[in-house]
């Protein structure tokens, strides 16, 4: 669906030395969108047409309210397309195309645990509510820089869910130190439930992603992980922004994150391609 | 004030609009149905393909530039036989005029693909990218050696009944040489221009943005380049051309048809908003009608009187 979103709520979130934003938009994309799934915004300035940057910005839908029809963005200034989109303002509709791709599956009953590093945690407060609603049983597992940017991201609405929070920051600032993964890793030893009970969905960078789908491999737990790529047209038209995958018979093909994913089973995902 | 006469036909086939889309930025049509309404367009042009599968070039494949964007997906298609089990059934549903694509690295594939390839497939032509490294010849790239690019032309034209169109490369010192090397080789039109060969590095990492070094730029940064080589063209050789290469307004649509382009192609521009074929084709209509043309066909070359 090609849309405009009305701005109605944009704010910086948490710290300034972050460069986090959020951005709330009415507009029909909230009615049929699901966790995981993003929209392509339009980053030119309104009041003077533009075709510099060119293209859309790729960002994930980290809140959906069907009810008031209104899909929060939740991103990180990044460059010139995110600093420009940074200036709208309240009121100002931006042309927003959406909902793409296709997002994260929730198992019927047992336990998902959401595995998030750094921003990677937006596309998946929406799934905890949604797991949650449905009476799974959620913990997160979530590792970033420091208590500071844990804080900015959006810390208190995880921790208003209720559910168990494992957190890490790298200089110990909050949480325990190190990697988000090994946290998961010595749950998964201690925990009675067999892999079989327990779902896993990630996001955050690519290396984390794939640890994390290493680990959930060796005890059996299925794991979904949301790929991010270059992005020309955002419909599955320019093959820009493939991935490679594996199938069944073991032979490598080439998917597209836009259409196919962002989400894609972790089993699949061939991590290091270069063909 | 009747209505002005969008229709559109040259080299033996018939648009209702001059307004298309250009190869590899609409996939076979379908990804983009749900965003724009295929009967309004005269016509898309598919994705490129070739005799056999290809997986193309690793990722980043794309890179963005002032208003430009690079792109290197080296071809990535499903095949001849593919394209002709699972795609071109689709593509005949489809409401609008369907143009092939075809790229080849030697002689026998563009041969292969255009005898697979006639009138009977339901598509309305085949447009002939010979951007393309010719293997069998040490790689010189068969659009920008005149003498290859005639001998492609004629090969094809000699197996298929569809209007054979072909796409030149701008990477090129004369492209009024290649446009009528093609002419002479039988090409019935023109597709000008397809992207420039560039590059972009990355400064904080000191490397190249795309993994395959260099890409095609499109978009509105190469416009200019495009429009003098329609002008250009125009001027030298007597053959439909359809014009391309950063339209995103219906000014450029125009300024294109100025030059000498019978029908423009939208690529890039989809990207930035899938509307923008209609808005194009709204916007000639208005001009045509304030200007007091009966027809859109009269304002191609228009801005060669003088
Ligand atoms: C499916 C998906 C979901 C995303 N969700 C979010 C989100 O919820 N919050 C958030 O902060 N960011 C998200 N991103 C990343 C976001 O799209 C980039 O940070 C943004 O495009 C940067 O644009 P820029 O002009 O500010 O930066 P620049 O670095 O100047 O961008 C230049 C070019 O590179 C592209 N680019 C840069 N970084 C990335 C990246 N990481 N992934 C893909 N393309 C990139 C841009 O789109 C642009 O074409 C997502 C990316 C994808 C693919
Ligand atoms: C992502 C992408 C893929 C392309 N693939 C093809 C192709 O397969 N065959 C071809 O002849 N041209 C291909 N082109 C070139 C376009 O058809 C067109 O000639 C060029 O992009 C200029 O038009 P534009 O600036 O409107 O995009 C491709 C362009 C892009 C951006
Ligand atoms: S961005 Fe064009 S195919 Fe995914």
């Amino acid at each position: 669906m090609l849309t405009e979103g009305q701005v109605v709520v944009h704010e910086s979130l948490g710290d300034e030395e972050q460069r986090l934003r959020r951005l709330v938009l009415k507009g029909p994309i909230a009615r049929t969108a699901h966790a995981g799934q993003f929209v392509a915004i339009q980053v030119q300035d309104s009041s003077i047409s533009s075709f510099d940057p060119l293209l859309r910005r790729p960002i994930s839908i980290a809140g959906i309210s069907s009810e008031r029809d209104e899909i929060t963005l939740l991103y990180r200034i990044q460059g010139r397309g995110t600093e420009i989109l940074a200036r709208a303002k309240c009121g100002e509709r931006l042309s927003v195309m959406g909902p793409l791709g296709k997002g994260f599956s929730l198992p019927e009953k047992g336990e998902l645990w959401l595995v998030a590093g750094g921003i990677g945690i937006f596309p998946l407060y929406p799934l905890a509510q949604s797991a949650l609603a449905q009476g799974l049983t959620v913990r997160l597992f979530w590792g970033g820089e420091n208590k500071s940017f844990l804080e900015s991201a959006g810390l208190s609405s995880w921790k208003a869910l209720g559910i168990p929070l494992h957190l890490s920051t790298l200089d110990g600032s909050l949480g325990q130190t190190g990697l988000v993964t090994e946290q998961a890793q010595e749950l998964l030893k201690k925990s009675s439930a067999s892999g079989g009970q327990i779902r896993a969905a990630t996001c955050g960078p690519k290396k984390m992603m794939q640890a994390a789908t290493e680990l959930f491999k060796n005890y059996k737990v299925s794991v979904e992980v949301s790929l991010e790529e270059r992005m020309g047209c955002a419909v599955g038209a320019c093959l820009g922004c493939v991935c490679t995958l594996v199938d069944e018979a073991g032979v490598l093909i080439h998917r597209k994150v836009c259409q196919d994913g962002p989400v894609f089973r972790g089993e699949e995902v061939v991590w290091n391609e270069s063909c | 004030m009747s209505p002005v006469n969008l229709s559109t036909q040259f080299a033996g086939i018939k648009l209702r609009n001059p307004i298309l889309t250009c190869s590899g930025t609409y996939g076979f049509g379908e990804e983009y149905v749900a965003y724009c309404p295929l009967e309004a367009l005269g016509g898309i042009t598919l994705k490129g393909i070739t005799p056999l599968p290809r997986l193309g070039n690793p990722v980043p494949r794309l890179a963005e530039t002032p208003a430009g964007l690079l792109n290197a997906v080296g071809l990535e298609n499903p095949g001849l036989e593919e394209f002709l089990k699972s795609y071109l059934p689709k593509v005949r549903k489809l409401p609008t005029a369907a143009i092939a694509n075809i790229s080849g690295f030697s002689l026998e594939d563009y041969v292969l693909l255009a005898r697979a390839l006639q009138k009977d497939s339901g598509l309305a032509a085949l447009e002939v990218n010979i951007s393309c490294p010719n293997v069998k010849h040490g790689g010189m790239h068969f659009g920008t050696d005149p003498q290859s690019a005639q001998e492609v032309i004629a090969a094809v034209k000699a197996v298929t009944d569809l209007p054979v169109i072909a796409k030149l490369s701008p990477n090129v010192t004369d492209i009024v040489g290649m446009a009528r090397a093609v002419q002479l080789g039988g090409a019935d039109a023109l597709s000008l221009i397809n992207t420039l060969l560039g590059m972009h590095i990355d400064i904080n990492q000191q490397r190249p943005v795309l993994a395959n070094t260099f890409g095609g730029l499109s978009g509105p940064a190469i416009r200019p380049v495009a429009v003098r080589m329609v002008w250009q063209v125009f001027q030298a050789v007597d053959l439909p051309i359809i014009g391309m290469g950063g339209i995103t307004t219906w000014q450029d649509a125009v300024e294109f048809m100025l030059a000498g382009a019978t029908a423009v192609s939208i690529g890039t521009g989809n990207f930035v908003n899938p509307l923008v074929p209609l808005e194009i084709l709204q916007g000639i209509q208005d001009y045509c009608e304030k200007r007091g043309l009966a027809s859109v066909h009269d304002l191609v070359g228009l801005a060669h009187r003088a």
